[in-house]
């Protein structure tokens, strides 16, 4: 051989000797930080509109050691994944605690605990997951199949029923039994097709058997381990929660991916979004939600990085469909509901009031999910002209004082939203104006949350209300828009009752076939624009203040609060 | 005698107590409506499950029996457990009451160490320059929301300070996130709260001090001491300060029963965590234990200093002891 | 406080030798009257919470001819607009214009306070009367009621309430004279005791006079001067605590504008624009400067040794 070819040779060798001493982390992590340096090198630095989410990697070695703030409005609740509903509480055990799986940022499943997705059967009603060898809980323990069957029978099992899981219903109707054939296997097998049974279900924390399995399962509901975990599996283990100030999570050493470049985590809860810029600005938080008012604020401060990308919440406002409710008859025709939506000048709405950061909707499925349709049967662009010439057409016609009337009744009506969220506040009155124009009195009145949730839920005397809401990650949308969650205790407050979409909804949920569900989801998202029931106005930005000494963070439409695969991969620049 | 009025004021005291546990209880029944405390729009709940959360939290009882089991628990020193995260209403309310304490026993302990030297300097200087701007200046002060003030400090002391690379104050929470605690930083947290607290008390009291020793140095006593050939200052200090004193003492007590809850706006704009915000977060979010709780918590404190004081003017003061 | 047994003594006339050298004895009010009228800084504290109120009570011919501007009129292409012409003081996120909300906010911030003294002076002088006039039981009751009411934290009391009745104007101001009233009545009951005492209440039962004539024709003037005060005091502490209510999210909700959701309102724009905050503050902080002035000016007038 020439001496070239013998360097080669050499070369090469080396190569395979370095790629055997990268750890399969370490490599993924190396090739996020080339692809981020690539990117920066390309000069995509803006953050505006993403729709993707941002990742804040470089190429500089991380440093171990140091501390991340993270500010948030709400303090924490309960610290037991199957005993919580509210977000602070989930994202603060999405800290402490994995599940079977978690979401990339855009939604696709991947594993966690699990070493892969699960095998799905070919009758689609057993999962069958392997778990990573050597799964440890934090406090040295293995964690086997037992655990994560233990986990989900304090929901599903009936033995369990004095666990006061807001899981229950779910997973008592979906899941048939749970099986542990060895200790690194799980088999669910579900009483139904239920598509999206992995995505809402597969990523509750893992529970410690050897902990909670000796308590009375009434005893679970207040047990010490809810307001302080003794032991958990995530990237955190729990320090101290001081109530109504903070929660202190220090890194464990035992976590699967590898124990984090962080010593602590610590959630910090704030007053109001104010408060968030400002601590932004002085650096007494790192990572903290940006309120669409505050952007501005921060955009110019310097040790301020902002993500900004699509999710799935939105706001939407809904109509009483009900006949035998006061205003039922005002919209029972489509024509109305239609018009209505013409008049809105929804793009005035997102810039004015969210201040640009946000899309009008053009469907009820939000842009960030698979099922999305961009342009269904029925597009609303404003147009107060078309809205009036409807209104006309469907016998509406305007009275002495301006305001339309037909077979003796006005259309004259009362919009509720919640108190203490001023988006919602001008939106109502933009709305109010807008309507106003076209010959349609609406009247604004602003009520506390807990007795808006009542009359949405339960009540049901409003005329229409305005509230927002947030999808998962599966393009599902019974609760809103099916019969069956028409009834008292179900959120469909609009009492929307289409046989259609009832059917096609449920055909899409008893298919795994995504193909075929993505083709009724298009359908569902046709009649829903024709029909428009509850209109949905805008579709937000999630927006996130985060230090630039903090690196690693990669904040997605689905990576945002509580499913954050990247938490461990957190490092500070001056490592303090 | 005394044993008799101290036995009447006590009944009339349960009295009190029984009528300010009715109100609280009729007005959080009042808003029960549907409500299940802690429910957000969540999709993946279903109705049995907040139907099943409902009757777990005992809301589907009636009223008075409500009313009764509360009463009985209360009783024995027990104030059930919050709706919203189940841990004790005791434990909550011993966690914030210490930071309450802190915050508005900070806020007085400013109040009378501004107040005084205030308050004598602008009753030597009588209608001087000094004198006036001190007045302006307090005046001023109460005209100003609590919760504007704390806003603009913020902005001036935490935020603009930092952004000069000064030292700064920090803008929210008893302590910092990361390895606070000590008294140092406890203190940097209180600053800012404390002052705005602390300035009705040092308005109020800064006038008071300043009309109370115009009162006592017009005395004649005091115009004796001088004549004797006293000094000034012993006249002004020992004489006249000593007495215009006492009655700024009874104000100060009378300040006590509200040292519970009169923080909360301070506490919310400051984030806190004390008994104030625990109430108002909670009664917004319906948790009524934890806000019944409270309340009573607070009102007895109340009750107490009133007693308290009454019997103190029972014993210091014979002529009070009518019936 | 005014001390009591000068008010009572005060209403006999004088007589000349007693007052001294030339002047001639005047009344009582009138000698206040005079005081109050020297009081230089105090008359103009009185004069413009005046001013206020009349353009409170006129508020839409103000704005009309000053603005021709609606409160609620929303105009979503001029947003954050700065204090130039059209729009003096500068428009708000929605396009409102700010001098036209600051008119029609007067109106609701005045009429919450003004509505809730004269309910607390009113409820609270009724009780207080009573209870200091007849003693006895009545007093017992209807002073352990006060005590009840007055026992639970305001705050606590305000917070309850506006969750339970939605915060309009009448509701807010109902909600907090539900307190205030307490206070006035210990205050009235204070004064009714000592003057109870005074010779020529005796005097006036021994000749046969009514209950009902007793204290509306004698006791009611003696203890109006304590009431004055109060009320102006009273003013300048309403608007605080609506503000403080409306920063809670409790008080007044949009769109009706009130200076203290306009002040809460503003400060996440503080950054952006800063006029937003300055003008409602302003506002608050000018009348409840001068509603105290004008409380201490009162209170000196009417018994000037404590000045």
């Amino acid at each position: 051989m020439s001496r070239d070819e013998v360097a080669d040779d050499k070369g090469f060798e080396q190569f395979e000797r370095f790629l055997e001493h990268w750890s399969r982390r370490d490599f993924l992590k190396r090739a996020g930080g080339a692809a981020a340096y690539m990117a920066f090198l390309g000069g995509a630095v803006e953050f505006l509109d993403a729709c993707a989410g941002n990742s804040t990697t470089t190429t500089t070695t991380a440093k171990k050691g140091g501390h991340v703030v993270e500010g948030n409005f709400s303090d924490v609740r309960t610290m037991t994944s199957m005993l919580s509903s509210d977000t602070a509480s989930n994202q603060v055990i999405g800290l402490m605690f994995d599940g079977l799986l978690n979401y990339k940022k855009n939604g696709d499943l991947v594993p966690a605990l699990a070493a892969d997705l699960p095998k799905t059967s070919a009758d689609g009603l057993t999962y069958t997951f392997k778990l990573r060898p050597n799964l440890k809980f934090s406090d040295g323990h293995a964690l086997t199949s037992d655990d994560v069957k233990f986990t989900y029978q304090l929901a599903y099992d009936p033995a369990y029923k004095d666990v006061a899981s807001p899981r229950r219903g779910d997973l008592s109707k979906y899941i048939k039994s749970i099986d542990t054939p060895d200790p690194q296997t799980v088999v669910i097998t579900t009483t139904q097709v239920f598509a999206p049974f992995l995505a809402n279900h597969g990523l509750y924390g893992i529970l410690p058997k050897h902990v909670l399995g000796g308590l009375e399962p009434k005893a679970i509901n207040t047990a010490p381990f809810n307001s302080g975990p003794s032991v958990t599996n995530g990237a955190f283990k729990f320090v101290s929660w001081e109530k109504g100030q903070q929660v202190t999570l220090a890194r464990n050493d035992n976590y699967w991916a590898g124990a984090p470049y962080l010593d602590q985590w610590i959630y910090k809860v704030l007053p109001d979004s104010v408060a968030v810029t400002n601590q932004l600005k002085t650096g007494e938080i790192d990572i903290g939600p940006v309120d669409p008012s505050q952007f501005d604020a921060l955009k110019t401060t310097s040790t301020v990085a902002m993500a900004e990308f699509a999710v799935p919440t939105f706001t939407f406002y809904a109509y009483q469909l009900d006949p035998s409710k006061p205003a039922g008859p005002l919209f029972q025709d489509k024509a109305v509901r239609q018009a209505l939506l013409f008049a809105l000048d929804r793009q005035s709405i997102v810039t004015a009031v969210f201040f640009g950061h946000g899309k009008v909707a053009n469907s009820v499925e939000p842009p960030t999910s698979w099922a999305y349709k961009d342009k269904p049967q029925v597009l609303y662009t404003f147009d107060k002209a078309k809205a009036e010439s409807l209104l006309d057409g469907a016998g509406w016609a305007k009275g002495s004082d301006g305001i339309r009337g037909k077979n003796g009744m006005k259309l004259k009506f009362t919009m509720i939203t919640n108190a203490g969220n001023k988006q919602r506040e001008s939106m109502l009155q933009v709305m109010q104006q807008s309507w106003h124009d076209i010959g349609v009195e609406a009247t604004p009145s602003l009520i506390q949350f807990p007795q808006l949730v009542s009359q949405i839920v339960n009540i049901r005397t409003f005329d229409m209300f305005l509230v927002g809401f947030n999808w998962g990650a599966d393009p599902d949308e019974s609760p809103l828009y099916t019969s069956d969650n028409a009834i008292a205790g179900g959120f469909n407050g609009a009492d929307f009752r289409n046989a259609q979409v009832d059917s096609i909804l449920n055909d899409a949920l008893s298919t795994l076939d995504r193909n075929k569900r993505k083709q009724l989801y298009g359908q569902f998202q046709d009649i829903m624009s024709d029909q428009v029931p509850s209109p949905v106005i805008l579709f937000n930005t999630g927006i996130y203040g985060v230090s630039t000494r903090v690196q690693g963070t990669d904040f997605g439409p689905f990576n945002q609060f509580a499913q954050r695969p990247w938490n461990h991969n957190v490092w500070v620049t001056d490592g303090k | 005698m005394l044993a008799k009025y101290v036995a009447r004021r006590f009944f009339a005291s349960i009295v009190v107590v029984l009528g300010v546990t009715l109100i609280t209880l009729v007005l959080m029944d009042r808003t029960r409506g549907t409500y299940v405390p802690g429910i957000d729009l969540n999709p993946s709940l279903r109705p049995d499950d907040i139907a099943r959360l409902r009757a777990d939290l005992g809301l589907d009882r009636p009223f008075y029996v409500w009313y009764l089991t509360w009463i009985w628990g209360v009783l024995h020193g027990d104030f059930g457990r919050s709706m919203i995260d189940g841990s004790t209403v005791m434990s909550h309310i011993l966690d914030r009451l210490p930071n309450t304490l802190e915050l508005t026993g900070t806020a007085i302990l400013i109040g009378v160490v501004i107040a005084i030297p205030v308050g004598v300097v602008g009753a030597l200087r009588r209608g001087s320059k000094t004198d006036h701007t001190m007045t302006v200046v307090s005046v001023a002060g109460v005209a100003v929301p609590q919760f504007w003030m704390g806003l603009i400090l913020i902005l001036i002391f935490s935020v603009t300070l930092e952004q000069r690379g000064l030292p700064w104050l920090p803008s929210s929470g008893a302590y910092s996130a990361v390895n606070g605690g000590d008294f140092f930083d406890r203190l940097e947290h209180l600053i800012l709260p404390a002052t705005v607290l602390s300035f009705f008390y040092t308005s109020t009291w800064s006038r008071f001090i300043r009309s109370s020793m115009l009162e006592v140095l017009s005395q004649d006593y005091i115009r004796t001491a001088r004549a004797k050939g006293m000094s000034e200052r012993r006249v002004v200090y020992l004489h006249g300060l000593r007495n215009a004193l006492i009655p700024l003492v009874t104000l100060i007590g009378l300040e006590l029963p509200g040292l519970v809850s009169g923080g909360l706006v301070v506490e919310v704009v400051f984030g806190w965590p004390g008994i104030g915000k625990l109430a108002f977060e909670r009664a917004l979010q319906y948790d009524y234990t934890t806000v019944m709780g409270v309340t009573f918590f607070a009102t007895m404190l109340v009750i107490a200093g009133n007693l308290l004081a009454d019997l103190l003017y029972g014993v210091l003061d014979p002529r009070i002891r009518y019936t | 406080m005014i001390g009591p047994s000068r008010v009572a003594e005060l209403d006999l006339p004088a007589s000349g030798i007693e007052t001294g050298a030339g002047r001639p004895a005047q009344s009582y009010w009138n000698e206040s009257w005079e005081r109050l009228r020297a009081n230089r800084i105090g008359m103009i504290a009185g004069i413009l919470i005046l001013v206020f109120a009349v353009i409170a009570v006129m508020a839409p011919l103000f704005s009309a001819v000053l603005t021709h501007y609606q409160p609620q009129t929303i105009d979503l292409s001029a947003t954050f607009r700065p204090p130039v012409s059209p729009h003096f003081l500068g428009t708000d996120e929605l396009g409102r214009d700010t001098l036209t909300r600051l008119i029609w906010g007067a109106r609701v911030t005045l009429g919450v306070a003004l509505l809730t003294v004269a309910v607390s002076l009113t409820v609270g002088t009724a009780v207080g009367m009573l209870a200091g006039y007849y003693g006895g039981w009545l007093d017992d009751v209807l002073m352990r009621l006060v005590d009840t009411v007055l026992a639970i934290p305001a705050i606590f009391l305000f917070i309850l309430m506006s969750i339970l009745f939605r915060p309009t104007p009448v509701s807010l101001a109902l909600i907090i004279a539900s307190v205030g009233w307490g206070q006035v009545a210990r205050l009235v009951r204070g004064e009714v005791l000592s003057v109870k005492q005074r010779d020529f209440i005796l005097a006036t039962r021994s000749i046969g006079a009514r209950h009902l004539r007793l204290m509306l024709r004698h006791l009611l003037p003696n203890v109006l001067p304590v009431l004055i005060v109060a009320a102006s005091l009273g003013v300048g502490q309403i608007i605080l605590i609506e503000a403080a209510l409306d920063f809670l999210g409790l008080g007044i909700q949009p769109p009706t504008a009130s200076w203290g959701n306009m002040l809460t309102n503003a400060e996440s724009y503080f950054f952006h624009s800063v006029w937003l905050v300055y003008f409602p503050g302003v506002m608050i902080f000018v009348t409840v400067l001068a509603s105290n002035v004008f409380g201490n000016a009162i209170r000196d007038a009417f018994d000037p040794r404590l000045k």
